[in-house]
């Protein structure tokens, strides 16, 4: 590999025949005809890139491993569509815990919010799937089979030969296939690794839409890791359009010390400042702007400038950091206040968010358990007792079969129930609605009261618990029934 | 000046209007961007003629009405003369259907009328009445105890099943109930006690 700089003294030469220098006034990927201006980032290597390169190793890692390490006898993450159960590492929902989505949903963003304000783009350089998997996977075939920078715009000008052909090809059929792991993985999620490996020994049409959906969801990928690339960040991420709405001056961005920079010259002019207008920050700009002109929208914090700026300052003995991470106040000389009504809001919001998210989660129980009055009058009264009647519903949420056991508790004496003789045996995800009919002897009756029925699994690791009342005349008036009848209380 | 649009390398044009001090560019579009929007007018104009004007795919109120007459279908061919007596009497020697309802009996009836079907006959605490015997208190013809099992009696706290079992289950348990009794047995009705 190639580490020396590519050309320097043109950036013309830089940005291929017949380009002006990136402006602040418009994208530099989209000609002013509305044709795209294809880029060739050049090589860089520094701090940032390997730890940069590292962190995308591991987050690779995890996403193919996730769905392959098993936690209580379920992928780790296992969104499970089919049988609408979403397994995350051994915390099961079920579709009717779906409303904890707004929880899940609006703390990512709370997080997003307050990550944003205090670092600014990290998510987009070091986390987004779309940069670590063009970054680390697809620039990196690029380069290991069309070479550097310069090499891969000699050849996309140069005319057709075998070689460019079958490099071409080559280049081509890799990306192919890595977009077609990349959304097997995916399906991976949503079926289990057994139920992929089964999908794809078996015939196609055994189960035609996810092979459609694969395939669809490959040629995407492929559209857009091979040609569409920065268009996705600057056109198409409303992430990326929320940025200035959510960052300020306080903000942790990448950024150039246009204070120690200027005026850039040559080295060996007198009174010039530090930039030497080697042009490297632009040549490694994966979205094609100069970092120079202050933070731009196209910026997606990658820190490519601040490696390759780095090792020219390093070069020339001159103190790095020319180009840095620093807030826009930072740079103008003053002081980064991290802590600011704006990172306190979003904090709060935060934690209030995450507070109930967490409430909301711990009331997710692996059963459904309801008691409602049957239809019909609210309570009977006949010769001897005075009765109400109830339907239990129960739905297993577990991944196995369950026997609830129903009881009730709290009873005052003399009252007898009936229905729930035997435990409740449910499959999963079945449910049950059966009876629960309380009899009082109307001797005992003192009025309305309140009492408790719980349902229990065998292994007691469930207990629920419900109050119920236990409805009914005012007693005065069974009494004085029963003394006008003559019968002896 | 304005500079030429077409040329790939000149000046961003700048709009002549003026608004509160603020002129805009007048940039274009990237290609891309435009051919998706004229892909998508264009594939609206095929779906459009493909589905209305020349319907080789059927229209939306075609496929609706299909799947509409489909759903009418399977309810006619599920559903039950409940009015027929002869019908319910043939169900009650189904085992199929004597066996589907004896587990919705059994897990719903027997809290009133118990596993033996004997209510207050097998124990006086029971709520519900003996359905074994040939004393009927609301009628014994079986259209008269499937009225009874569907509707309800909720004065006595009889409540209304066919709302929460649907028709099918409903007959179901009359099946069962009935597959304790024989065709023209003898039948008393006894108004209410």
């Amino acid at each position: 590999m190639s580490a020396s700089p590519e050309p320097t003294s043109s950036l013309r030469r830089a940005r291929g025949p017949g380009r002006h220098a990136p402006t602040r006034d418009s994208v530099t990927t989209i000609n002013t005809d509305g044709s795209r201006l294809f880029l060739y980032p050049a090589d860089i290597r520094g701090r940032f890139t390997l730890a940069r390169r590292l962190v995308a190793v591991l987050l690779i890692g995890i996403y193919l491993l996730l769905p392959w390490i098993p936690v209580r006898g379920y992928p780790a993450v296992f969104l499970d569509v089919a049988a609408r159960r979403f397994h995350f590492f051994g915390f099961t929902l079920a579709s009717q815990d779906a409303w904890l989505l707004f929880f899940g949903v609006s703390g990512l963003g709370f997080a997003l919010f307050f990550v944003t304000a205090l670092l600014g783009r990290i998510w987009c350089g070091w986390a987004c799937p779309h940069t670590v998997f063009l970054d680390h996977v697809f620039r990196r075939i690029e380069r290991w089979i069309e070479g550097d920078a310069t090499a891969r715009r000699t050849r996309a000008a140069a005319p057709l030969t075998t070689g460019k052909a079958l490099r071409v090809v080559g280049k081509h059929g890799l990306y192919l296939l890595a977009a077609l792991g990349i959304t097997h993985l995916f399906l991976a999620y949503f079926v289990s690794i057994p139920a992929l490996w089964l999908y794809m020994r078996e015939e196609p049409a055994a189960h035609g839409g996810a092979f459609v959906f694969v395939f669809l969801a490959a040629g995407i990928l492929y559209f857009n890791f091979a040609w569409f690339r920065e268009q996705l960040c600057i056109v198409i991420c409303p992430y990326g359009r929320l940025q200035s709405a959510l960052s300020d001056d306080q903000t942790l961005s990448i950024g150039y010390d246009a204070r120690r920079g200027e005026p850039r010259a040559r080295v060996g002019t007198p009174d010039a400042g530090a930039c030497v207008d080697c042009q490297r920050c632009v040549q490694v700009c994966p979205t094609g702007i100069d970092i120079r002109h202050g933070l731009q929208m196209e910026c997606i914090g990658c820190a490519a400038c601040i490696d390759a700026c780095d090792e020219v300052m390093m070069r020339l003995k001159r103190p790095t950091g020319l180009i840095r991470y620093d807030s826009l106040a930072g740079l103008g000389g003053g002081r980064t206040r991290w802590l600011r009504s704006r990172t306190i809001l979003y904090g709060v919001l935060l934690t209030i968010g995450a507070a109930v998210a967490t409430f909301a989660f711990s009331t997710v129980k692996p059963a459904g358990f309801l008691v409602y009055r049957m239809t019909g009058a609210a309570y009977f009264v006949d010769g001897s007792t005075v009765r109400n009647q109830f339907l239990v519903r129960l739905v297993n949420k577990r991944t196995e079969k369950v026997a609830f056991t129903v009881v009730t508790e709290t009873l005052p004496p003399g009252a007898h129930t009936t229905g729930f003789a035997h435990p409740v045996t449910l499959d999963s995800l079945a449910e049950s609605v059966a009876p629960l009919v309380v009899s009082l002897d109307r001797r005992d009756y003192r009025g309305p009261f309140k009492f408790t029925v719980r349902v229990t699994d065998a292994g007691r690791t469930l207990v629920l618990a419900r109050e119920v009342e236990f409805m009914g005349p005012d007693a005065r008036l069974l009494e004085e029934e029963d003394h006008e009848k003559g019968i002896r209380r | 000046m304005k500079p030429d649009r077409d040329q790939p390398n000149s000046e961003p044009v700048i709009r002549e209007h003026t608004f509160d001090g603020i002129r805009e560019y007048d940039q274009r579009l990237p290609n891309w961007w435009l051919y998706t929007l004229y892909g998508s007018i264009a594939l609206w104009f095929v779906l459009w003629f493909i589905s209305v004007t020349v319907p080789v795919l059927p229209s939306d109120r075609v496929r609706v009405d299909a799947a509409m007459a489909r759903v009418a279908a399977a309810k006619l061919a599920g559903s039950i003369d409940v009015t027929n007596d002869a019908k319910f009497w043939e169900m009650s020697r189904n085992p199929v259907f004597v066996d589907a309802g004896r587990q919705t009996f059994n897990s719903l009836c027997v809290a009133c009328h118990l596993e033996s079907l004997r209510g207050k006959s097998e124990n006086p605490a029971a709520v519900g009445p003996d359905l074994t015997d040939t004393a009927w208190l609301h009628g014994g013809t079986p259209k008269e105890v499937y009225a009874t099992a569907s509707k309800g009696v909720l004065a006595k706290g009889m409540p209304a099943w066919e709302p929460v079992l649907g028709q099918r289950k409903t007959a179901e348990v009359v099946a069962y109930v009935l597959s304790h009794h024989q065709p023209g047995e003898p039948i008393t009705v006894q108004p209410s006690n």
